[in-house]
């Protein structure tokens, strides 16, 4: 008998992926003991024997990628990522969380303070309330997240915050006194200004990438158990005719991943708890400053100028990238 | 610099009342008599970082 | 302290004259006791005085400092107590205390022969010497009062025997051999006294709870019997042994017994002052006005005695040889929690750092009265107690009253039973606080009679009622020092306290002590529970049940009820616990800003446990708690987190977790000197030299609260005059050039800036002025900061790391700091993973949980099981493990990952207080050696040990540089010739060798100065140090 590589056997079909392959590919595996299957495959020719080529396409990221908004309102942007590589969605995220500018106290002056908050833990307090002013209008000299360094308009700006936190401090007056707890509307030389405090008190971004719960035919009672089983209501139930009913995921958004639906006995068989690779939830909770979607494309711009920093920086080594060029092309994209 | 130093006035540790002191006086208020004195909070300005 | 006098009039007329309220001492009176001013008062008027309503009160406040006289535990009195001694002889030993004498007396049993031992004798008397010289001259009746169990004859044999071989027969002649062996302690004693001394002893000294009146032996000789029959019991059975650790044998001594017996002293001090004055007074032939005794009250006696014992610790009471030191102890307010554990803590009376191990180990009696967790590490570990949560240690009662009532109950008199009716079967002696009162033929009965007065209020509650079956005896105790701790009463396995009870408590109607009056509870102490079968819950009763516990975590004490769950840790972690919640800091009372603590350590931000027990409620830790709920992920991270060290978030760090606040006092006393000068302190210079430090200086020379102050600012700026001792003529008029500077500049830890917060201007006990100033220096948690779980868990910072690359899970929740798993398998805190799960849930359906220890049953702690399914609920695993993204790559981990809120207690022990490096620095003149230790800047020691590794490594230059050129280096003239050291001419300009008075050998070298040192030090003792120079 001549031997056959087993990859040339018949009924491996060439230019696919084996179906299990292919979802150890693009699914977390969410088992009860631990997630598996959590990295991204990277190396473009990891199925290069099964004729597969696992390279990054550029077209094919423009074809695949969707961006879908399932929500949006004043402070918070809940939408869709799908296509995209992990690596990348959470450049976005920590851009968020470190890079994209928001607006806040930095110096505070004191003329006077006679209030049971000492001065410092007082400037500390100001210093997290959000400034409602478009951080875009002001220059600041790096773009380092931890090194904010604000210009003369800047610092101008923060005057007008210093001197009315001051004045409201004066003479102790019990008012100022409760305003520290959350809300900060309460500070009425603010209220003024044209550059307000947001009253929200919480801050920055949240993100969730996204899951989706694939189900292999449970059946009748089974099935009612389930939908009991999950707290957070993410299955129904579908009739399937001849009496039979089987479970279906209605709700996949709504699945925290507490993974009671394959907790016990065998639901470890019958669910198969997984999550789409490419596919995230992105929750955008913002300060208040700036609209959530706004605060998005801004970390889509820091993201931008990083990558053209880098190129121009490899241009001048090398003579040609793709890499760089591609991401260029990647955002220029996702803008539109 | 020889000049009298003009006097600072401190608050009354029981009544607030505010009490003006020279030297050699004696530590008490001159409204209750409570004899703890505390000195006035700096009219200067002072910077924060608030951080 | 005011009190009403009497006094006499003069030489014919006497008349009686009286003076009321005069004044003999002051006396400190206890925070919050009945004499205080905040006595009774509600919060509101606490608030306006300016104190805080949850200060548990119970210290003296002496010359400016807070002091608790600490609750001393030591050896009941009057009580027989059967021990066996290092050697393994059985000794019977009573502790008498009397009004008028303390005295030991030990019936040892030495070759099967008993002896009494007493500090006046200088030898072990036979027993039956004592008996004789008591007049029991007939061996039968000693035989009887004993008991005529032929077994005690056989053993009281060989004492017979001894008294036999001494020839002692008759009182007469037991008394004589008594006055040879009595120790004589100087020659003023006159022969008349001497004849009487023997008989004395015995009378006063020997047993001295025991009354004689009239030479009326006969109590005491029963007495004696019965120590004998005791004795005779534990020879034939070792359990009669008495354990000396056990609960019920020891008595804790408060701080009112303390004063009183210091007040007692200082009273008759003052006495015999007055009437020493007044007798100095009398001789004077040259009398001008009658004499007032009234005049001759000296009252500093008192009131300087008491302040001096209580300020320093030291009780001197020359009238019962007490010499005891540390007695008290300054309050401990690092947080609130150590206030209040510092006022339940006993400290031992005797057995110091010794190596025993019984009375440190945990005595089942101590069940409820003390608290199994709290006692320190090391040296005094298990000595030290603390009170558990519901003790109550009772005071003295009155007796007269209760020795009447017992015998109307059918007590029958001592004096009415010969020595054969003593110890008849089917009878019980009855004990009234270590007296023997008499017999009962109806020991049961007699008990229930008793307590059943007491639950009706007739006789006082702390009364407490003891049938002991195996000495046929009952005991009846109304004595000071005992503990005890409420129960339910059951009957007949039925709780007494009911529902509607319970209702009437809750709407605010009953209170404990209606509980208390109306018989449902009672208070029981540790010998009275071995006649109780105390059922843990109600459901658990049997028909024979007598009491329930009113919950089972009040075991435990202050310190041990913070912790959640702490029936599922190891038990050591719950003591290292207790010690570390005293470091934690947090609020310390709600006054503290007011307070003018010389350090103060407080949390910005602190917050209320998510996870509370009933004790947290019950003390008031939830209103000033010592810590912060962080959400904790347990995970390894970044390397940075091994032995223990904790990883923080940098963004949580930022919002104000852990934030501290750290003041210090600073003091500056303007001084007043003998000569009429005075220190001054001048408005300051606002340009020149030192404008820059002074920055910070008002015009009345003193920094300004509110500014920002930095390490070498000036923040007085005083002057002292430079004459201090030469009268001068015009003080005020002196020039400045007559004084000199004497600022005071503020040192910290360089490079970080501090506040000056307030400053108080008084003045002290001489009139001087006394400015003091608080410095305030806010912190956030730094590289090495110390962190503790609430489950002796502690852990240092170990790296701080941005939000972006911190885990987050599926809700984008990030954690605020992340703990190693490894502190789990060894430590077994399972506790704080209930802690975890419990925290999580009540973050995640707004409930505060409860963790009280063994609360599952009662409901006053919440299940694992309930925990889980409110997890679950909410859309959590039940396992408190969650989905957790990596912040690096944005990718899942491979793991579920256990976060969930823990409460975090920040310690007090900062890197900023104890980081210390030095290059060159300071030196100390004798050896010109660095100095030692942070406080003067010293260098770093290169110790025995380290010298041995470099030298057995062969690092020889090092060892060189390290001990001398960095150290301490010096060039000597050593004489080749003698040997000795020279000195170096500089006229000459060469080394001279003052022994052979020439330069011609000398030799230059280096040499450790200390060495020098050393040579010279040994020649001023005669001994000649030689050098022998080689070339090297």
């Amino acid at each position: 008998m001549p031997r056959v590589s087993a990859l040339e056997m018949d009924d491996v079909p060439m230019g696919q992926l084996p179906p299990h392959i292919q979802l150890q590919r693009t699914r977390v595996f969410c088992a009860s003991d631990a997630p598996t299957q959590t990295e991204n495959i990277q190396y473009s020719g990891a199925y290069a024997s099964m004729g597969v080529d696992n390279s990054f396409r550029l077209d094919d990221f423009v074809k695949n990628f969707r961006v879908e908004v399932a929500r949006l309102d004043e402070d918070d942007i809940e939408f869709d990522m799908i296509g995209i590589d992990a690596a990348l969605a959470n450049a976005f995220r920590r851009i968020l969380i470190a890079e994209v500018p928001t607006m806040a106290i930095e110096k505070v002056l004191f003329a006077n303070n006679t209030s049971v908050i000492p001065d410092e833990v007082l400037a500390h307090r100001l210093g997290l309330i959000p400034i409602k002013a478009d951080p875009r209008l002001f220059e600041y000299m790096s773009v380092k997240s931890d090194q904010l360094e604000w210009l003369p308009n800047g610092s101008e700006f923060q005057l007008v915050t210093d001197n009315s936190t001051s004045n409201s401090n004066s003479n102790s007056k019990p008012k100022t006194y409760t305003s520290f707890s959350r809300s900060q509307t309460s500070l009425p030389e603010f209220s003024e200004d044209s550059i307000a405090l947001k009253h929200n008190d919480i801050t920055i971004a949240k993100l969730g990438p996204g899951q989706v719960v694939l189900l292999e035919n449970v059946e009748d009672e089974k099935a009612e158990e389930l939908v009991k089983k999950c707290p957070v209501n993410v299955f129904d139930i579908e009739d399937i005719g001849e009496g039979k009913r089987r479970a279906t995921v209605a709700r996949p958004r709504a699945c925290t991943l507490c993974r009671e639906c394959i907790r016990g006995d065998d639901w470890e068989n019958r669910v198969a708890l997984r999550r789409v690779k490419n596919h995230f939830i992105f929750t955008i909770e913002s300060s208040g400053a700036l609209p959530p979607e706004v605060l998005f494309t801004e970390a889509v711009k820091v993201l931008e100028s990083k990558c053209e920093q880098h190129t121009s920086v490899i241009w001048t080594d090398l003579t040609e990238d793709n890499g760089s060029t591609e991401l260029k092309l990647v955002i220029a994209n996702q803008k539109a | 610099m020889d000049s009298q130093p003009e006097p600072v006035s401190y608050i009354c540790g029981d009544c607030g009342m505010e009490n003006t002191l020279k030297p050699g006086d004696v530590i008490q208020c001159r409204e209750c008599g409570y004899r703890i004195l505390y000195k006035k909070r700096t009219r200067r300005i002072v910077q924060y970082e608030a951080r | 302290m005011v009190s009403i006098e009497y006094t006499k009039g003069s030489h014919g007329d006497i008349t009686v004259a009286t003076k009321k309220d005069v004044i003999i001492g002051r006396l400190p009176i206890m925070l919050r006791s009945r004499c205080c001013v905040l006595n009774l008062r509600d919060e509101a008027e606490l608030a306006r005085l300016g104190e805080c309503p949850l200060d548990p009160g119970g210290y003296f406040v002496v010359k400016g400092t807070e002091k608790v006289i600490l609750i001393q535990e030591q050896l009941s009195k009057n009580r027989i107590i059967i021990d066996k001694d290092s050697k393994g002889h059985l000794i019977a030993s009573v502790t008498s205390s009397t009004d008028a004498i303390k005295s030991k007396t030990v019936f040892i049993l030495d070759k099967e022969k008993i002896r009494v031992v007493l500090n006046q004798f200088i030898k072990p008397i036979p027993i039956m010497v004592i008996m004789k010289a008591m007049g029991i001259e007939s061996d039968q009746e000693v035989v009887q009062m004993i008991g005529r169990d032929p077994r005690y004859g056989v053993l009281l044999l060989p004492s017979i025997q001894e008294c036999v071989e001494e020839n002692v027969y008759t009182q007469q002649q037991a008394l004589e051999y008594l006055e040879t062996k009595v120790k004589r302690f100087s020659f003023s004693y006159g022969s008349v006294e001497k004849e009487g001394r023997a008989l004395s002893i015995i009378r006063d000294v020997f047993l001295a709870n025991v009354l004689v009146r009239d030479l009326h032996f006969r109590p005491k000789c029963i007495y004696v019997a019965v120590i004998l029959r005791r004795m005779m019991e534990a020879v034939l059975n070792k359990d009669a042994i008495d354990d000396k650790d056990y609960v019920g044998n020891k008595r804790l001594e408060l701080s009112g017994q303390m004063i009183s017996l210091l007040f007692e002293d200082l009273f008759k001090t003052m006495n015999s002052e007055v009437k020493k004055s007044t007798d100095n007074l009398l001789e004077k032939s040259s009398r001008s006005s009658k004499l007032d005794i009234s005049q001759h009250l000296a009252r500093d006696i008192i009131t300087h005695g008491l302040e001096r014992a209580i300020s320093t610790g030291n009780w001197d009471v020359k009238r019962f040889k007490m010499h005891r030191k540390g007695m008290t102890q300054v309050v401990l307010r690092l947080s609130f929690i150590a206030t209040v554990g510092h006022m339940t803590r006993i400290l031992p009376q005797f057995e110091k750092s010794r190596k025993v191990s019984g009375p440190r180990a945990l005595q089942p009696s101590q069940w409820g009265m003390l608290c199994p967790c709290d006692t320190p590490e090391g040296e005094a570990c298990g000595l030290v107690k603390n009170l558990s949560l519901m003790t109550h240690v009772t005071t003295d009662d009155e007796e007269g009253p209760l020795i009447s009532l017992c015998h109307s109950l059918g007590v029958e008199d001592l004096e009415l039973l010969s020595g054969e009716e003593l110890h008849a079967p089917n009878s019980f002696l009855v004990m009234f606080n270590g007296l023997i009162l008499g017999k009962h033929r109806k020991p049961q009965h007699f008990a229930t009679a008793l307590r059943k007065l007491r639950r009706a209020g007739i006789i006082g509650e702390f009364v407490s009622v003891f049938v002991n079956e195996k000495q046929k005896c009952i005991y009846i105790a109304s004595d000071g020092g005992r503990v005890c701790r409420p129960l339910v009463i059951a009957d007949k396995g039925i709780s007494r306290v009911k529902e509607h009870h319970m209702k009437e408590l809750k709407v605010g109607i009953r209170t404990f002590n209606d509980f208390l009056r109306d018989g449902l509870i009672e208070y029981l102490d540790v010998n009275e529970q071995n006649n109780a079968l105390i059922a843990l819950y109600e459901g658990e009763a049997v028909p024979e049940t007598t009491h329930v516990e009113i919950e089972p975590f009040t075991i435990l004490g202050v310190c041990a009820g913070l912790i959640p769950f702490p029936h599922h840790n190891q038990s050591p972690r719950n003591t290292y616990q207790c010690a570390m919640g005293k470091q934690a800091m947090g609020n310390i009372a709600y006054n503290q800003l007011c307070r003018m603590d010389s350090l103060l350590y407080l949390l910005v931000y602190p917050q209320r446990p998510l996870l509370t027990t009933r004790t947290i409620e019950l003390v008031g830790y939830d209103k000033l708690g010592a810590g912060q709920n962080a959400t904790v992920a347990v995970m390894s991270y970044s390397g940075y987190d091994i032995e223990d060290a904790i990883v923080m978030n940098k963004s949580s760090l930022d919002r104000g977790f852990g934030r501290c606040i750290v003041t210090k006092k600073l003091t500056a006393i303007n001084q007043k000197y003998a000569n009429n000068t005075m220190d001054r302190i001048i408005r300051p210079q606002r340009v020149g030299r030192d404008a820059e430090r002074m920055q910070i200086l008002d015009d009345d020379g003193l920094a300004a609260p509110g500014e920002i102050i930095r390490p070498y600012d000036i923040y007085i700026n005083k002057q002292s005059p430079i004459n201090k001792e030469i009268s001068v003529h015009s003080p005020a008029g002196l020039p400045d050039s007559a004084y000199k500077s004497a600022i005071q500049t503020y040192k910290g830890p360089r490079g970080e800036t501090a506040v000056v917060d307030r400053v108080a201007l008084t003045s002290d006990k001489d009139n001087n002025l006394c400015i003091k100033f608080l410095i305030r220096h806010t912190r956030r948690p730094e590289l090495g900061d110390k962190f503790s779980s609430r489950h002796g868990q502690k852990g240092v910072c170990g790296t701080i790391i941005q939000q972006e690359d911190f885990p987050f899970s599926e809700r984008g929740i990030c954690p605020d700091l992340i703990m190693n798993p490894h502190g789990f398998p060894s430590r077994m805190t399972i506790g704080k993973m209930i802690e975890l799960l419990g925290g999580k849930a009540g973050v995640s359906c707004g409930r505060f949980h409860y963790g009280s220890a063994f609360g599952e049953p009662s409901g006053h702690a919440d299940r694992v099981e309930v925990i889980s399914e409110t997890l679950v609920k909410h859309g959590f695993s039940y396992s408190g493990k969650d989905f957790i993204y990596s912040g690096i790559t944005g990718s899942p981990l491979q793991a579920y990952i256990f976060m969930g809120p823990i409460y975090y207690q920040k310690l007090k022990h900062m890197v900023l207080d104890k980081m210390h490096a030095r290059a060159s620095g300071p030196r100390v003149m004798l050896t010109r050696q660095p100095t030692e230790g942070r406080s003067r800047d010293g260098g770093l020691r290169l110790g025995e040990m380290e010298r041995d590794c470099l030298i057995a490594y062969g690092a020889s230059m090092l060892i060189y540089e390290r001990l001398m050129v960095s150290s301490d280096p010096f060039e000597v003239q050593v004489c080749r010739a003698c040997g000795l050291l020279g000195y170096y001419n500089y006229k000459l300009k060469a080394g001279i060798c003052s022994t052979c008075k020439n330069g011609d050998n000398i030799s230059t070298m280096k040499l450790p100065y200390a060495c020098k040192l050393l040579f010279q030090e040994l020649q001023s003792m005669n001994i000649v140090p030689r050098l022998k120079l080689a070339e090297a």
